[in-house]
């Protein structure tokens, strides 16, 4: 390079410095607004909207599931369960990795679903939606809930071996990823429950069953009642996924486990409430009624051992019985009792000493007119004592006595064995019956209520009335629920017996017991219900039924007994709405409480208290006695 | 001038050892906080996978109590019963017999006693042939 010269040269040098310090200068003001632009959006990044994009790092790895508890189980007094929740899979798919396959899919899964194709198709049909003012497709739907895990394995397996008709090593790494993903990720399960009831149609209508949605809430029976107790609360967990939905166990912030449902343990023994609905069955065959019933309670507790209405349903698949079925008639149902209410007005008026039980009534060879109407008995009869009246079951001997007791007095009685008011019982849709206040009764129901006419009960009351006569005169509230148990086996709640009230003196009991002795045998209406081993105490009824205002040709009939008499261990009820083949109860009802009875002592190894004939000596000790001579 | 050298030789040798100690002392807290993360998630992992592990176990413990469930209802024993006609019924009453545990033999005294066995023809008769 040439030097300068003179001043020109100078101004030449100058500038050629200013110009290389300007490219300098221009460079670190460039450098400097980088990196000022740089710091201003690192400072508006992690400082003026920290909020914001935490929340959205958060939105995408941030997750909170939840963990649902177990259902209790329902057991029956010996450990026996009758409702269980057993594991299952929710089905769901993302519509966004199936895309055009669409119908392909469809048509596998459908039959494995057993749904149908146009519902599955449109369930699979991508939706976009918008959020946050962004467009996007959905990622979520549930196919379908409660499918057990056997039919899940069965679908994982169909679509991962999926052939969707292309040569995919000759695909590009996208098409590839999507096929992949079609078979690992687009169907994929969530943990879910079934509520299973082993025993099926077993006790169904005191079990219940729940309604078949996600939260499995009880609709009917035990399963309703002890919703709450069941249900058990559930769990979450709040915990971080990586970018391929792996859990970041170490992110890990909430984790509270599910506390699983109580189980809830029943007074009902399923051996006895087995023995019960097979005799109901066969008693079914025999006279088909519209609906027949039996309760089987211990008089002493007021335990429910058995409860069974027929016709019944399977709790597993309640959707296919008709509303009738999965009515529970025992406590739902009113009917008038017919003769087994003469044991309140015969207890009431011996408790209050107006009768004796050896006093004689004429009960007028059928046919007793009183205010204006004429009531008749089944037979005539002449004079019979009060005991002869129960063993006979005289309509007119009762009517004669309830006169006799009065309204006023017949009503307190019948309030005081719990009609007209719910048992309590732990069931819902319990009624209360129907007694009318005195106020309402007409000039003939102080003679018709104590033949069971003008009053409308539940076979539930009528059978805690009679275990009221087993138990010394101590009504019992109806028992169900022995106690609730933690799922590790630890009793949390103990329920006890609880009386209500005594409804008659201990001497009148035994009078009346003494009276009751007398129906199954020869002489009384229910010579059936006598057992070989066991002394029975009963009563039967036979009730006509009303329809539109008039009683016609059909009948309620009943036996309630219990044995043995003396020291009762079981009360049993049998009702039959409309029997063919034989109306009266003895005739109808009578041999099923036998053929039941007889079982359920058996069952139970209830000591007899009968005993039996000496039997004749064998061939063997014939033998080995001849021997000897 | 030689001793002064060894003199400056062992004056530096301190900070280049405090130096290597430094980046060791650094280099050990990098590498002991990486393999204590490895470690956190090497742990993580195997609480996944026992956690998964456990809970396919309790599923396959819920499925077998409903399977217990199911072979021990009244119903599905008595139909069991039925298939393989195994004549399986409840015991008569008249079958069982009843003994006292601690009999009160003054009370068994005044009871009645049972009747002598009668001896049957049939069974005589055998004997004579």
């Amino acid at each position: 390079m040439e030097e300068p010269n003179g001043a020109g040269g100078w101004l030449i040098m100058r500038m050629t410095v200013v110009m290389k310090h300007t490219k300098l200068y221009l460079m670190t003001l460039c450098l400097g607004g980088a990196l000022g632009a740089l710091g201003y959006r690192l400072v508006d990044l992690q400082v003026a909207r920290h909020e914001e994009f935490q929340a959205l790092a958060r939105q995408n790895t941030v997750r909170t599931i939840e963990w649902r508890p177990v259902r209790g189980q329902i057991m029956d007094i010996r450990g026996t369960p009758l409702a269980i929740s057993q594991p299952a899979k929710v089905i769901c798919a993302d519509p966004s990795l199936i895309g055009p396959l669409r119908q392909s899919v469809t048509r596998i899964l459908a039959p494995l679903l057993q749904t149908n194709e146009a519902f599955l198709a449109e369930r699979l049909l991508p939706r976009a939606y918008e959020e946050n003012g962004k467009t996007n497709t959905s990622k979520y739907v549930v196919l379908k809930r409660k499918v057990p895990l056997a039919t899940w394995e069965k679908i994982r397996q169909t679509m991962s071996s999926l052939s969707v008709g292309v040569v995919e090593s000759n695909l590009n790494s996208r098409d590839k990823a999507f096929y992949r993903n079609l078979r690992t990720q687009a169907i994929f399960p969530e943990d879910d429950n079934i509520r299973y009831y082993p025993g099926q149609r077993l006790a169904a209508h005191v079990v219940g069953f729940v309604a078949g949605d996600d939260e499995e809430t009880g609709l009917s029976g035990i399963e309703c009642s002890f919703n709450t107790k069941l249900a058990g609360v559930a769990g979450w967990r709040k915990t971080e996924l990586d970018r391929r939905k792996r859990e970041l166990v170490p992110y890990r912030d909430e984790d509270v486990a599910a506390h699983d449902g109580l189980n809830v343990v029943l007074t009902l023994d399923a051996g006895l409430q087995n023995i019960v609905e097979s005799e109901l069955a066969v008693g079914a065959e025999k006279h088909s009624p519209i609906s027949l019933s039996c309760i089987m309670v211990r008089p002493r507790t007021g335990e429910i051992l058995a409860m069974a209405t027929l016709p019944n349903f399977d709790p597993n698949h309640p959707g296919a019985s008709t509303m009738d079925a999965l009515r529970n008639r025992v406590i739902s149902d009113v009917a008038e009792p017919g003769s087994t209410y003469k044991i309140v007005v015969v207890t009431a008026g011996l408790n209050e000493r107006l009768i004796t039980p050896n006093e004689l009534f004429d009960c007028g060879m059928g046919q007793f007119i009183y205010a204006g109407r004429t009531l008749h008995d089944h037979k005539p009869f002449g004079p019979l004592t009060v005991e002869q009246i129960i063993t006979k079951s005289s309509n007119i001997g009762a009517a004669k006595i309830g006169i006799r007791l009065g309204e006023e007095s017949l009503w307190q009685y019948m309030r005081c064995f719990g009609f007209g008011e719910r048992t309590g019982i732990q069931l819902p849709a319990e009624v209360p019956g129907i007694v009318h206040a005195v106020t309402n009764w007409s000039k003939v129901s102080i003679a018709q209520i104590p033949m069971g006419q003008g009053v409308a009960v539940t076979s539930l009351q009528m059978v805690m009335a009679m275990c009221a006569i087993a138990n010394d005169g101590v009504l019992m509230r109806p028992m169900l629920v022995s106690r609730l148990d933690e799922p590790g086996g630890k009793t949390v709640v103990q329920y006890e017996p609880q009386p209500v009230r005594r409804v008659a003196r201990p001497e009148t009991i035994r009078e009346m017991v003494k009276a009751l002795k007398t129906v199954p045998t020869k002489d009384g209406t229910a010579p059936n219900a006598r057992l070989d081993h066991y002394t029975v105490a009963g009563k039967t009824g036979t009730a006509s039924k009303a329809e539109n205002g008039k009683y016609v040709d059909k009948f309620y009939s009943s036996f309630i007994g219990f044995f043995p008499a003396d020291n009762p261990e079981l009360c049993i009820s049998v009702v039959l709405d409309d029997p063919k083949d034989g109306h009266y109860g003895g005739d109808t009802a009578a041999p099923i409480f036998r053929a039941i009875a007889e079982r359920a002592a058996n069952y139970l190894n209830l000591k007899p208290d009968i005993a039996p004939e000496p039997a004749e000596p064998s061939i063997l000790t014939a033998t080995a006695g001849g021997g000897r001579q | 001038m030689a001793r002064n050298r060894k003199n400056d030789a062992a004056l530096r040798a301190g900070p280049v050892l405090s130096a290597v100690a430094l980046c060791a002392l650094f280099a050990g807290l990098g590498l002991g906080y990486v393999w204590y993360k490895d470690q956190i998630d090497l742990l993580g992992r195997q609480i996944k996978d026992h956690e998964s592990r456990l809970a396919v176990l309790q599923g396959q413990n819920k499925t077998r109590r409903v399977q217990l469930a199911i072979l021990i209802s009244p119903g599905a024993l008595d139909a069991r019963v039925k298939q393989l006609k195994l004549g399986l019924g409840p015991t008569a009453l008249s079958q069982v017999i009843r003994l006292i545990d601690a009999p009160d033999y003054e009370q068994a005294a005044k009871a009645p006693l049972p009747p002598e066995p009668r001896p049957v023809k049939v069974a005589l008769a055998a004997r004579k042939n």
